[in-house]
Order: C-alpha cells, then sequence, then structure tokens
C-alpha cells in the first residue's frame, strides 16, 4: 500500500479459550495509581493462547 | 471506532475494536476522518489531486474488506462474579521510615496508627489467597506498606510458609516488593534477587525533585541513600524484573527530565506515576497543567525512541506496550482486577479491595484472622467492568486503561463507574505514545 502502512492487525485477541486468567494483575508490577492494562502481557503468548481453556 | 492522532511528526490510525495499528500519510488521515461518524468538518483536500485521493481510498477500503478497520464492537458477554483470588497486597508494615509529602497512606499509617504485620496474620493470608483461588497457578503476593523493609522478619517467613504450602496446593508463588530502598542492606539485596519476580524501587527523579517531596523524619532528603542502594541492587539483578518507580506532582510538571535522569542513573526499567490528589493540595496536578503534561510525554517519547534506537536499555512502564502479544479481550475489560481477583491485607487482618482502601472503615469486606467475609462489595466491584463505566465506551483507549482505577473513580469522583478525567486524558496521551513507538520500532526492525 502506498498511503497506510500496516504495522498490526487483530492485536486483541478475542478467541474462543482466552480469558484464562493467569496474567499478572494490573497493579502488581509498577503502577500502584495507574490502571494501564494495554502493557501486561498475555501468560499464553508464548505457547497455545487459542487452546487453552479457562477451568472455572 | 477508529483513532487517528500525530505522534513523533507522524501519523498514526488504531481501529479500536480490532486493535489494528496503522502509520498513515496525511491524507489518509484526513480521509479517515472525514469518514468517522462523529465527523464534523470535511476536510481540505485541494492540495490532493482526484488520482491520489483515490489511490487512499481504494486502500482503506480494502482494509474495511478485510475487517481490520472500522471493525464493529463485539457483543461483550455479561461480567460474572466468581468470587476467586489470585494477587494479595499485603499492606505488612502500617509506618514508614519516610514522610513523602503525597503520600495516599498518611506517612505509611492508613489514617491509623504505627501498626506491623504479624508472621501469624500474613500466613494466614497465604491460606486465605490459596483457598479462594480456584484453578488459577499462578498466585501473586506484593509487599507493600508503608515500607515492608521495616518488617523483614514478617516477609521471609511468609516466603518461607507460601514456598514451603504451594507445592502441595498446586500454586505457584510470584513474590514482588516494594520499597523505598533506605533501609536497604547487602544480604537484602541478595535475599530480594533470589527471591523476588519483580522488585518496585521508588525513587523519583532528579536529586532536587526527590529531596523535596521525600525527607525522612528527621526532615533530611533521602535521594542519596536511596539511589546508592537502588543502583547496587539493579546492578546485582542479573536481568531480573524491576522497576524503579516514582511519583510526579505538580513541583515537577517537567517530569519528562526526571524519567531522563532515572535512565541517566543507570536504570534501564523506570515508571514515573502522576500523582493523584484532590485539588486542595499545593502538589495536586490540575485541569490547568493537562496541556503541558501531554507535552511532556510527547517529549519523553521522543528521546526515549532515539535512546532505544542507540540501544540503550530504556523501558518505561506506560510506553511498553505490546501490540503484538498484549492481554486478550477479556483481560482487557476486567483492568487491574481489584476487588475480585486483586485484594489487600492490613496488618490487623482487615481485607479491602486494594491497597488505596485500607483503613477506610466502608470498605473493609472480611479478615484473615477470624475468617469473615462478605460477598456485596467484591461482586460489585467484579461485576463493574469497563462495559459499565460512563463514557468509557466511546473512548478510543478503553481497551489499554480498562476502565481506570476504581479507587481514583471513587475516592475523587464520587462513585466506582465514575472515570477520573485528568486520569483518562494522561492515559490516553500515553497510549498514543506508546502505540506510535511501538509502530515506528516495528518499522525499523
Amino acid at each position: 500500500m502506498k498511503h497506510i502502512k500496516v504495522v498490526a492487525t487483530n492485536t486483541i485477541c478475542k478467541e474462543k479459550g482466552t480469558g484464562c486468567g493467569e496474567c499478572q494483575t494490573g497493579c502488581q508490577s509498577a503502577c500502584k495509581t495507574s490502571c494501564t492494562v494495554g502493557n501486561q502481557s498475555c501468560e499464553q503468548k508464548k505457547t497455545n493462547r487459542s487452546t487453552k481453556v479457562r477451568q472455572d | 471506532m477508529v483513532h487517528t492522532y500525530e505522534c513523533l511528526g507522524r501519523h498514526f490510525l488504531l481501529d479500536v475494536e480490532s486493535g489494528s495499528v496503522f502509520i498513515v500519510d496525511e491524507l489518509t488521515a484526513k480521509l479517515i476522518e472525514k469518514r468517522s461518524p462523529s465527523a464534523c468538518a470535511k476536510g481540505d483536500f485541494s492540495k490532493y489531486s482526484e488520482t491520489e485521493i483515490n489511490e487512499a481510498n481504494a486502500e482503506i477500503d480494502e482494509l474495511i474488506r478485510q475487517g481490520v478497520l472500522f471493525s464493529t464492537q463485539p457483543e461483550h458477554p455479561e461480567p460474572i462474579y466468581k468470587g476467586i483470588v489470585k494477587a494479595l497486597c499485603l499492606n505488612i508494615a502500617h509506618g514508614c521510615n519516610l514522610r513523602c509529602r503525597y503520600c495516599f497512606a498518611e506517612d505509611g499509617q492508613y489514617h491509623g496508627k504505627l501498626d506491623y504485620m504479624s508472621v501469624e496474620t500474613a500466613k494466614k493470608a497465604i491460606d486465605f489467597l490459596i483457598a479462594r483461588s480456584g484453578s488459577r497457578r499462578r498466585l501473586e503476593v506484593d509487599f507493600f506498606g508503608g515500607e515492608p523493609l521495616l518488617n523483614m522478619e514478617a516477609v521471609k517467613e511468609t516466603i518461607d510458609y507460601a514456598r514451603k504450602v504451594e507445592k502441595t496446593a498446586g500454586k505457584e508463588f510470584r513474590f514482588t516488593i516494594t520499597t523505598n530502598a533506605v533501609a536497604l542492606t547487602d544480604d537484602l539485596i541478595e535475599y530480594f534477587n533470589r527471591e523476588m519476580y519483580n522488585v518496585v524501587l521508588s525513587i523519583d527523579g532528579r536529586k532536587e525533585v526527590h529531596d523535596a517531596v521525600r525527607p525522612d523524619a528527621g526532615g533530611k532528603g533521602s535521594f542519596d541513600k536511596c539511589l546508592a542502594n537502588a543502583l547496587k541492587l539493579v546492578k546485582a539483578r542479573g536481568g531480573k524484573s524491576y522497576y524503579v518507580r516514582g511519583t510526579f506532582t505538580a513541583n515537577n510538571l517537567d517530569f519528562a527530565k526526571d524519567i531522563l535522569a532515572l535512565n541517566d542513573y543507570g536504570f534501564g526499567q523506570v515508571s514515573l506515576e502522576p500523582v493523584v490528589l484532590p485539588d486542595s493540595s499545593p502538589l495536586a496536578l490540575k485541569n490547568e497543567h493537562v496541556d503541558g503534561l501531554k507535552q511532556q510525554y510527547e517529549l519523553l517519547a521522543k528521546e526515549y525512541v532515539k535512546r532505544r534506537a542507540d540501544g540503550k536499555e530504556f523501558g518505561f512502564f506506560h510506553f511498553n506496550i505490546d501490540i503484538y502479544n498484549g492481554p486478550c479481550a477479556s483481560k482487557r475489560l476486567v483492568g487491574c482486577n481489584a476487588g475480585d481477583e486483586y485484594l489487600c491485607v492490613a496488618p490487623n487482618g482487615n481485607i479491602y479491595p486494594c491497597h488505596r482502601f485500607d483503613g477506610m472503615d466502608e470498605y473493609v469486606i472480611g479478615n484473615v484472622n477470624d475468617g469473615s467475609w462478605c460477598d456485596d462489595l467484591p461482586q460489585k466491584f467484579a461485576t463493574t467492568n469497563l462495559t459499565k463505566k460512563e463514557d468509557c465506551n466511546e473512548c478510543w483507549a478503553k481497551y489499554y486503561c480498562s476502565g481506570g482505577c476504581a479507587a481514583n473513580s471513587i475516592q475523587l469522583c464520587g462513585g466506582i463507574t465514575k472515570p477520573y478525567k485528568l486520569g483518562c486524558e494522561l492515559m490516553k496521551k500515553r497510549v498514543e505514545c506508546a502505540l506510535a513507538i511501538a509502530a515506528i520500532e516495528g518499522e525499523n526492525k
């Protein structure tokens, strides 16, 4: 494309099986005052995010 | 919904619902704005040829066809309260060896008296966490205060106990500690670097800025001791996670200099948070400061990109958005989980929605010592996710802040559904910068 450079698409994963809850809570890392969730990491990202199913 | 903006001399485009990020030219940014449902101006396209306009429109149409631009909002499921807890902030000491002028905890004592958590209460907190954690495997415990180093015996015994019971319980504990570093010793540094998954060290930036607001009990600035101890810890950390975390106030509206100073001192991972205080405080950030504060984030972003391109280690907590492997949509709806999966335990065993509520009688959920527990507050917090907060659904930054801090909303704005607007403005600017940085760095790889 000449006018648009695609950096990343569909970055917000809505697949079935996400929401396992194993990721870090937003306030436990460094902020303690500003809730930024966008900079948290997905614990499943290195393995199989789409296949792990929430247990509860 | 889409969001177009300029940052670092470039135009960026975010498709909110899909999270897709694009670098666009000025023409495309204008055409996108024209297509936006809320557009009121038609824009001046006189300097572009018809061919250019048609080309850009064709590219936009193609991305819409692919479902990554102007994508529609999915139906988010109604939030459900499950009664699961996976993280505790242990306020192990209600007391502090510093007298920070902006401390929300009133010299670390949380509106009460000097108090230290007993080992017995701390162990009960661990038992409480395991018992309430359902199928969650990774459990987090942050030692907080006050100053947790004032009660290290309880910290060490808590960790020993948790390590002893975690395997049987099928859990894995991750410990973090937030300290002002004043009382750090070589032995403690070795211990923290072995046991703590993350260490948060409090320094506010330049010496004169730090000393003006973080004096010790005798009124003397604490910077020199904090810096020396923090550097020693970080140098011995061996690549493990840490943050040097400070607060900026109306005293240092040029706070970008403080973040850069922290990096100059030798800290690769830093965070500097806007102070949250009522307008009546002389240190409070006010609406008239917002434009200048946004400029500071932009200045910081420019230098941030440069330093990183030069190979310097420099991570700023709020610019650290991974646009490729970030949290899933479910996580983005619930935010920090305060009051639900994340709770705070005070020295007397009282359980609160988070550390910011410690000492507020009306926010006591239960007590780990007597086993008391009431579902009312956790249920309220759990079911008030992003979709229930006023104005958030129409905000382009909603999936990055998740509706913001519940404590700020309740304590400053009169209710959990009411966004803390000053914080929103700063958050949006930080997200703009973070996405721009990720896009530019991705482009250069």
